[in-house]
């Protein structure tokens, strides 16, 4: 089993190459303590299998998603977008984060096969995997919003 | 001559995002870009007709990207149509067995406009 601070650093560095890539957002991991998503969140998550099993979602306010989306399709600010779109966009933002925390970690924990990715509206939104799960939950500042990351990952024989 | 492209993926966001980016990067390609939200859906476009290069993801519902390419492969009207895979998947392992499975080329995503520019140029 890979250390929880490899996972981060992959993570991080992995949600740092697509915002960048895709979105031309930065990231910082140096956030205020006690900084919190408040109010209405959207959460998009992706499952994974294989050497490891278990859960990546990001999760931000609906400002944030929106801001995210309109980046990822070339909008300008302010411009309308609906909210379909914005819940696509952040299915999308969590499967290519799989994605490249998968390349970063793969030699490490073997095959892994991921989902389809998902998204879910809400107030207070945790994701969970249960007591024998490892978790990671890093909050960051993506253009001075509030978002987090969440990592929940288990041995698959456990 | 402007060539003709489906771009399957099952995220209309990811569509929309490689749209756009085919037409930023100022590749000669007709107005109408096709779409299709899956595999299955793309094999209709396909027999619609006149597609000459089509984008397409891995992992979507339905039929997937590498059941995709080999059903266009065992097409032989088909033959000639360039197929550019694009997915969050860069194992080597995945990435050389849909080529020999008849996938032209493959980007990884995330994805910059000079990496679509370049795989598609050679089939402009």
């Amino acid at each position: 089993m890979l250390k929880q601070e490899c996972f981060a650093e992959a993570l991080l560095d992995g949600a740092r190459e697509v915002f960048e890539t895709m979105m031309f957002m930065t990231i910082d991991d140096t956030v205020e303590e006690g900084t919190r998503i408040q109010g209405e969140a959207l959460l998009g998550s992706i499952t994974f299998k294989g050497g490891i099993e278990g859960c990546l979602a990001v999760c931000c306010d609906m400002e944030c998603a929106k801001t995210i989306a309109i980046n990822m399709l070339g909008m300008e600010p302010g411009e309308d977008i609906g909210e379909d779109e914005v819940a696509d966009a952040m299915g999308e933002v969590a499967n290519m984060v799989m994605g490249s925390l998968k390349s970063r970690i793969l030699e490490s924990v073997g095959e892994l096969n991921v989902s389809i990715p998902s998204v879910v509206t809400g107030n207070e939104l945790v994701s969970s995997l249960g007591e024998d799960s490892g978790k990671i939950d890093m909050i960051v500042s993506i253009d001075e919003m509030p978002a987090k990351f969440s990592l929940l990952y288990r041995d698959a024989a456990a | 001559m402007a060539k003709s492209l489906l771009v399957v993926d099952d995220s209309a966001t990811m569509r929309k995002i490689i749209t756009r980016t085919v037409r930023k990067a100022g590749l000669s390609v007709d107005d109408d870009i096709k779409e299709a939200g899956d595999g299955n859906e793309a094999l209709t476009r396909l027999e619609e007709g006149n597609v000459d290069i089509i984008l397409c993801d891995i992992n979507m519902p339905g039929m997937g990207g590498l059941e995709f390419v080999k059903k266009v492969r065992e097409d032989p009207t088909k033959a000639s149509t360039k197929i550019i895979m694009i997915s969050t998947e860069s194992a080597d392992e995945l990435i050389d067995g849909v080529k020999a499975d008849g996938a032209d080329g493959y980007v990884t995503k995330p994805f910059t406009p000079e990496t679509i520019q370049k795989e598609l140029t050679p089939y402009m």
